[in-house]
């Protein structure tokens, strides 16, 4: 475990009746890349400028390199922003924007030049600095954000939305160049997005916040793999979701059929629900198949097949196959053991972790 | 059908010009004449400019009146910006309340705001000349501050300031390194509007000048009452040849801003 460079502890924030966060507390390790995600309006921007000191948190700590910072204002904090809008200053060109920072400071004007230098040859944005900021597109102009910010070689660098202005294209590619640069540089990156590819594309750890709490914190693919509640499992990548019953550790009753699964650690009989991701699920002939459904619709996504169906029961399935099938035919469905995910109503994060080492160990 | 009346349009707008023109063209016609009247033409002459340039009467106002233009309009134009930031930061009720305060000063009749300053002098006792015109003039140019000042404050993305204290700076710093330049070009603005305002104000000033004080919107009209003396004709043309200079300086200096101005609107139209 790296040093925690950043500790939330119970931090609430109100504006007038309006909760907006509810006891968030987590710890952010020094060099790694963080990406805060959650739908709009669940508090992620509120976070980031509680972190940035723009905005107060109306109760609990924060603690910056072991210091507590709620009473230590914006300009102080070695924390720097990329802004959505980018903010950047308009009666300024590129060179002048990014040297803004160390110019407060009272850096020499030779070092200003070598790391304003530096900073936007970083962003590959070498050549630039004469040229007015409207005369630059918006993947520039976010580069400059970038490289506005970094020149400070702050600790932590937040990033909201920072990339949700761009196109596609420019998009991916400006997330591999943010990946490699954090990678570069070495500071702490907390990434702000609603967009789930992104953050799995992109992160060492997610946190998945919703309606001002943490739902769950994890590298991407335990949270692919392992989410806590219906609310993740819906909001990353594709699921079905269907309710079931835990028979006993290992066994799983989902719509009145048995199958073997690998969870374990909870009561017999409990009520629970049941992840499948699509791209889990294989087509086969109805006597091969765990269950029979006939096919609804079939769309082809270049990759792959996206196709529903409904089983016996009248309950919907959404299937991935890179197969072919014919609309109004009858397939059976199969899948693996581990392809099941149980997930407990009401667990808390911490259960759920314990839960997991308890039946983890035993094996 | 369309080049009919576009040619219609084109009339229209050169017979509107020599109309409004046409006064002034008179006028700087006659400061020319070698004659006292302005019934007929009497031959070329700088006699009326060489008349003028020894009225040291007349120097004086003029004088006068540049230094009451540029001081009120350089304060008002403090003030008002000065002004313009707290109505900014100002919210809800209280917001609306200040800004309305300063619409009644802009659309309420000089010759009512001249009244009520005569009054208000009168009664604190203040000496009537150049500081009682000074101070009037001011207030009421610090409205037309505001007004030009506010859009362009309003204009500025909020995060703006944030960027600025988080890259380090000190409310002093953003304000003097990243709002006011920003704002430039409508404080430049508010003031040339503040001194062209100031320059050619006649009803307020009237209520406020002593008797030793005048400016030249005053002097000229007490002239003008005693019969037309070309003097005035001279002077009227050296003031609309130094108002020709303002306007196209104004015009260079907002052409120059405007290229940098444009990019706050761009930003913002960006970021929606
Ligand atoms: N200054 C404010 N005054 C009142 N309510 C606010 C203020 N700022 C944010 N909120 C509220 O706080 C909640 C969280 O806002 P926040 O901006 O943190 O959301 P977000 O997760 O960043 O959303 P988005 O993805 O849309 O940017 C919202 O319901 C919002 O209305
Ligand atoms: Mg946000």
């Amino acid at each position: 475990m790296g040093k925690n460079i950043l500790e939330f502890r119970h931090v609430g924030k109100k504006y007038g009746d309006n909760v907006v966060l509810k006891d968030i507390s987590f710890d952010i390790e020094a060099g790694k890349f963080y990406t805060l995600l959650g739908p709009s309006g669940s508090g992620k921007t509120t976070i980031l400028r509680i972190i940035a000191g723009f905005d107060d948190a109306t109760s609990g700590d924060v603690y910056f390199d072991g210091q507590r910072i709620n009473d230590v204002p914006a300009n102080k904090r070695q924390v720097n922003t990329v802004f959505q809008d980018y903010a950047l200053f308009p009666h300024m060109n590129v060179a002048e924007n990014v040297a803004f920072g160390l110019q407060i400071k009272g850096v020499d004007k030779k070092t200003i030049q070598e790391r304003v230098h530096q900073a936007l040859h970083m962003v590959r944005l070498d050549g630039y600095e004469e040229r007015e900021i409207t005369a630059m597109s918006g993947g520039q102009r976010q580069r400059v954000a970038i490289a506005r910010a970094i020149v400070n070689r702050p600790k932590v660098l937040l990033l909201d939305e920072a990339l949700s202005a761009l196109d596609h294209k420019l998009r991916v590619d400006m997330q591999t160049e943010l990946r490699q640069l954090q990678r570069q540089l070495g500071i702490t990156f907390i990434f702000v997005t609603h967009d789930q590819e992104e953050a799995l594309a992109m992160s060492d750890q997610i946190m998945i916040i919703n309606d001002g709490k943490i739902q769950q914190t994890g590298t991407p693919v335990d949270i692919y793999d392992e989410p806590l509640n219906h609310f993740v499992a819906d909001f990353i990548g594709e699921s079905n979701i269907v309710p079931a019953v835990m028979k006993e550790d290992y066994l799983v009753n989902i719509n009145g059929q048995d199958f073997e699964c690998v969870d374990a650690g909870m009561k017999t009989n409990e009520r629970v629900e049941v992840v499948l991701r699509p791209e889990d699920l294989d087509i086969t002939t109805p006597d091969k198949g765990k269950l029979v459904a006939t096919v609804d619709t079939q769309l082809f996504r270049g990759v792959d097949y996206q196709i529903t169906a409904h089983d016996l029961r009248n309950h919907e399935w959404k299937i991935n196959s890179i197969h072919k099938t014919t609309v109004g035919q009858q397939v059976g469905l199969t899948f693996d053991p581990e392809d099941i995910h149980v997930m407990r109503y009401n667990e808390s994060e911490a259960d759920f972790d314990a839960r997991l080492d308890s039946y983890e160990e035993e094996e | 059908m369309k080049k009919h009346s576009l040619k219609w349009s084109t009339i229209y707008l050169a017979f509107v010009f020599i109309i409004l023109y046409a006064p002034i063209i008179y006028l700087v016609i006659y400061s020319f004449s070698a004659g006292k009247t302005m019934e007929s033409f009497h031959g070329f002459s700088f006699q009326h400019y060489m008349d003028l340039f020894a009225d040291t009467r007349m120097i004086t106002i003029v004088i006068n009146t540049l230094l009451v233009a540029l001081l009120a309009s350089l304060l008002a134009t403090i003030i008002g910006t000065l002004g313009a930031l707290a109505i900014k930061d100002s919210h809800g009720k209280w917001r609306n309340s200040l800004m309305s305060l300063n619409n009644v000063l802009m659309v309420s009749p000089d010759v009512i705001i001249g009244a009520s300053f005569l009054i208000f002098f009168t009664v604190l006792g203040v000496r009537l000349g150049f500081i009682s015109v000074l101070l009037s003039h001011i207030a009421f140019s610090i409205p037309i501050v505001v007004l030009m000042v506010l859009p362009k404050l309003n204009e500025l993305s909020p995060t703006l300031v944030d960027a600025a204290y988080d890259l380090g700076a000190s409310r002093w710093q953003t304000l003097t390194r990243v709002i006011l330049p920003a704002i430039g070009p409508g404080i430049m603005a508010g003031y040339f509007m503040a001194f062209t305002y100031s320059l050619d104000d006649f009803a307020v000033t009237f209520f406020v000048t002593g008797n030793g004080f005048s400016t030249l919107s005053v002097e000229i009209y007490s002239r003008a009452r005693q019969g037309v003396n070309l003097e005035i004709n001279a002077l009227s043309t050296l003031m609309f040849i130094v108002s020709l200079l303002l306007v196209i300086s104004y015009y260079f200096i907002s052409q120059h801003a405007g290229r940098r101005h444009h990019l706050v609107t761009v930003k913002e139209g960006d970021a929606q």
